[in-house]
């Protein structure tokens, strides 16, 4: 597994036009579903990136790369059972999740589960976006730990729509649960993470 | 720079800094950071190209990089699934799989047993069906299929089949792992399965098949296959009718009334386990549980 690519990927953080982007994956998706490998290949390159980080919140780091792969290989088999008009980025995120968590529930084991800062030490961004906090380094080491120490539910759900920047609607999707769900449980596990950085948490300062 | 403790944090300033770690994560990627990197090697697109273009590769199938003790696992299964069939005869024997437990012996006698009438079976004349199909089947409560998502927090996923169509009827009963049962009336489409009027029931309920969770009970009669369902491990139980019962931490409940089942596929997405019961055959009910969307 490749490291060290901090650009935001194609489809995480980058607001192209929902529609063009919509509109092309419907014509690489056709083409896709008469057995045209390279539209397929396109469309696999579009998202891999998403689908890695999503691999990566959710199962330990040495199968993220075999679950992503597996992943685009069903869906491709399921393209005739996507539903035409639909958005893809989730749909094939979710097909990314549930591969995901098949080898984490495999390993039977947290072990590896661990997000890593790129750099501890590391510049905060420069130009930080307009719903982004400027972080000491150490401060983005703390909440990192907090992250980790989450549940895996409470991790999923705030990485997907922090970490990845999904929306609600993309996050249930993703994840599988109703939309509803994304909120109560995104707000319960902001709660329990702002537990474990507090004084009795488990983080350690 | 922020010099409050993060622990008083609102929710938006918490998401904030969320948001703002996700650019200092060192986050794996699925491309060479630069294409001149030919040492780090194809991206996840082309290794996905050339694997699809792989004329050996069969639709659906496994990955061909797993370990070999996989279908080592499976052989070994089935082996033993066989062989433990034997045991009948030396009485109640209990076997680990991975995903279910099975007890062969002697199967339980139901204190309600549902009658088992098929097509053309009886000389008598046909009793009146239940005005809603499944409701002899103590499935929980029934309620429309819009309240599903508003009672159990659970998306409806149903599959897209199209001999389906809309469920007949829909039940829940939170108090068994939140599930969901799906029933539909048998027709020409759909052979009436061991429940008088009901050609397929789909359920759902949170828990996965590990071990000792997931229990069954079965006879001789009744036959096991690993199958595979959308690339999860599923079973396929057919033959004889045969209960279903959940075991809770070492503690045994009965689940459904001990009601007699006829065949059935069982497979776990996730922390979510489904069961479908139909008379349409091993090859046909795959088809239908991978419809499921």
């Amino acid at each position: 597994m490749r490291h060290g690519n901090h650009r935001p990927p194609a489809g995480v953080g980058v607001r192209l036009s929902w529609r063009a982007v919509h509109i092309e994956d419907a014509e690489l998706i056709a083409r896709a579903r008469s057995g045209d490998v390279t539209a397929y290949e396109s469309i696999v390159r579009r998202y891999q990136d998403v689908a890695v980080r999503t691999a990566y919140l959710i199962c330990p780091e040495t199968d993220a790369d075999d679950a992503v792969q597996e992943a685009f290989l069903k869906a491709f088999d399921a393209l005739p059972r996507f539903r035409e008009g639909a958005p893809l980025r989730p749909w094939l995120l979710r097909i990314v999740a549930n591969e995901a968590r098949n080898r984490r529930r495999s390993a039977g084991r947290r072990h590896g589960l661990a997000l890593r800062a790129a750099d501890a030490a590391g510049p905060q961004p420069t130009t930080p976006g307009p719903e982004q906090i400027v972080m000491a380094a150490e401060q983005r080491s703390e909440l990192l730990t907090a992250l980790n120490a989450l549940r895996d539910d409470d991790r999923e759900v705030l990485g997907a729509r922090f970490l990845l920047d999904l929306s609600e609607a993309e996050a249930a999707e993703a994840l599988g649960i109703p939309r509803g769900t994304v909120k109560s449980r995104t707000s319960r596990a902001l709660g329990r993470l702002r537990v474990t950085l507090g004084p009795d948490g488990m983080v350690e300062r | 720079m922020t010099d409050r403790p993060m622990a008083a944090f609102d929710d938006a300033s918490l998401e904030g800094a969320l948001r703002s770690l996700a650019t200092a994560i060192d986050w794996p990627t699925a491309a060479p950071a630069a294409p001149s990197d030919v040492a780090a090697g194809p991206d996840v697109a082309t290794q996905v190209r050339v694997r699809l273009t792989d004329p050996t590769r069969r639709r659906g199938s496994r990955t061909w990089w797993r370990p070999a003790w996989q279908p080592l696992r499976r052989s070994v299964v089935l082996a033993l699934a066989a062989l433990l069939a034997l045991a009948v005869v030396a009485g109640a024997v209990g076997l680990g799989l991975p995903g279910l437990r099975f007890i062969f012996g002697g199967s339980p006698t139901p204190p309600t047993p549902a009658p088992t009438v098929r097509p053309g079976a009886s000389p008598t004349p046909t009793p009146t069906l239940p005005a809603v199909p499944g409701s002899a089947m103590g499935l929980g409560e029934l309620v429309q299929i819009t309240e599903v998502a508003l009672r159990t927090g659970i998306a409806v996923r149903l599959p897209t089949d199209l001999r389906l169509g809309a469920p007949d009827s829909v039940w829940v009963d939170e108090a068994r792992g939140n599930q969901v049962a799906y029933v539909w009336a048998s027709s020409g489409a759909l052979p009436e399965t061991t429940e008088r009027g009901v050609g397929l029931v789909l359920m759902r309920f949170d828990g996965t098949t590990d071990p000792g969770f997931y229990e069954k009970t079965i006879g001789s009669g009744t036959h096991l296959e690993m199958v595979d369902v959308n690339g999860h491990d599923g079973y396929w139980i057919a033959g004889d009718p045969h209960f279903f019962y959940y075991v809770r931490d070492g503690e045994r409940f009965v689940e459904e009334n001990r009601r007699w089942v006829g065949d059935a596929l069982v497979w776990s997405d996730g922390t979510t386990t489904f069961r479908i019961e139909s008379a349409l055959g091993r090859d046909a009910t795959i088809a239908i549980a991978e419809s499921i969307e």
